[in-house]
């Protein structure tokens, strides 16, 4: 008798923990998105031209609104650098986004959900400094959930990279962001 | 023996009942506005002491409101289901406001008047066919004004305040308009 009633109470016990409120339900705009930076070449050498890819992962549930947003009032997603001296910046290349229609809104809206990249040329000039460099990118973003929006964030990404003075060394990296050079 | 094994279980499954029912009000569901989260914390508390600037630059205390209803709603230019409340808010001012009820609407938009007031002065919303301007006070916001309200999680939230300066009601994510015109008609 004894050992049922423990039996019964350790059950119930457990359906409690299970039931029990978790954690808040909305996150915050920093905790909707994810976001990693990868660079095409390793080491990246002097003189030459690579990529580096931002890869966002969004919470499922969420989307923030893509590059080309749906309404002038919409914050869409945007990446900048202030590229280090010895490097030059070509132009990021955004995903298209999805059309999507969201119980607050009348119209389809252009977003992003689960995981996008975002791709950015960049070249290693003759005088790139040699060695471990940083790159500090600014991802900015704005997620709504279907219900609700979060304030406009601006993650810091670090793309790092390693310069080297001639080719001979440099291979690609991570070829499952960057096909092309597979 | 039987009687322990009888009050562990009830007490269990009236803890299994209320953690459900708590995590049931707290939650967000995927669709659908009629299942936004109504978040009672707050409920019966005094509304805070804070004061606002309107768009003139001149101070707007919530106190002043005393003796009225009030919808506090947080708000952004850049927030799509804000847009969607906008006409609703105006359409309870238009009804209810010569009965002793206001809505306030909160601007949380970091960059404050300069984004603020030419979309108050440009936008017109459709209000039972017919084209209108947002028709009730607009203060700007912060993250200090926010925390006052016990914080946000994000955009619209709504705080009816009663005429006694009692916080009734909160939601976060869109309002439900029948539900809220009804709560607004109790307190008038």
């Amino acid at each position: 008798m004894r050992l049922a009633a423990a039996v019964v109470a350790g059950g119930l016990l457990l359906i409690v923990v299970a039931a029990m409120p978790s954690r808040p339900q909305i996150p915050s705009g920093r905790e909707v998105v994810s976001a990693a930076a990868y660079v095409s070449s390793d080491p990246v050498a002097r003189g030459s031209s690579f990529q580096v890819a931002v890869v966002m992962k969004i919470r499922n549930g969420f989307h923030v609104n893509a590059r080309e947003k749906s309404a002038d009032y919409l914050i869409a997603a945007d990446l900048r650098a202030e590229v280090p001296a010895g490097f030059k910046a070509g132009d990021v290349s955004y995903p298209k986004g999805e059309l999507r229609i969201f119980s607050f809104s009348k119209k389809p809206l252009n977003v992003y959900e689960d995981q996008v990249i975002l791709r950015w040329e960049l070249s290693a000039l003759a005088n790139a400094p040699l060695g471990a460099q940083h790159i500090p990118l600014k991802l900015r973003y704005q997620a709504c959930s279907h219900e609700v929006c979060l304030p406009p964030v601006t993650q810091d990404v670090d793309a790092t990279l390693n310069v080297t003075a001639t080719a001979n060394a440099s291979r690609p990296a991570h070829p499952e962001l960057f096909p092309a050079q597979r | 023996m039987k009687k322990t094994v009888l009050i562990v279980i009830a007490v269990l499954a009236v803890i299994v009942v209320a953690a459900h029912y708590a995590d049931k009000a707290t939650r967000l569901s995927p669709k659908g506005a009629s299942t936004r989260a109504d978040n009672p914390n707050g409920a019966g508390k005094p509304a805070p002491d804070v004061t606002l600037k309107d768009l003139d630059g001149k101070d707007v205390n919530l106190g002043q409101y005393k003796g009225k209803v009030v919808l506090v709603n947080f708000w952004a230019t850049w927030c799509d289901p804000c847009r969607v409340e906008i006409p609703w808010l105006i359409e309870m001012q238009q009804k209810y406001g010569a009965k002793g009820f206001t809505v306030l609407g909160v601007a949380m938009d970091d960059e404050g008047k300069s984004v603020v007031a030419p979309f108050i002065q440009k936008e017109r919303f459709d209000v039972n066919g017919s084209k209108s301007p947002m028709n009730y006070p607009i203060v700007l916001g912060n993250d200090a004004i926010a925390d006052k309200f016990g914080g946000l999680l994000g955009y619209p939230t709504s705080v009816l305040i009663s005429r006694d300066g009692k916080q009734i009601k909160r939601i976060t994510g869109l309002i439900s308009y029948e539900e809220i015109s009804k709560t607004i008609e109790s307190q008038l």
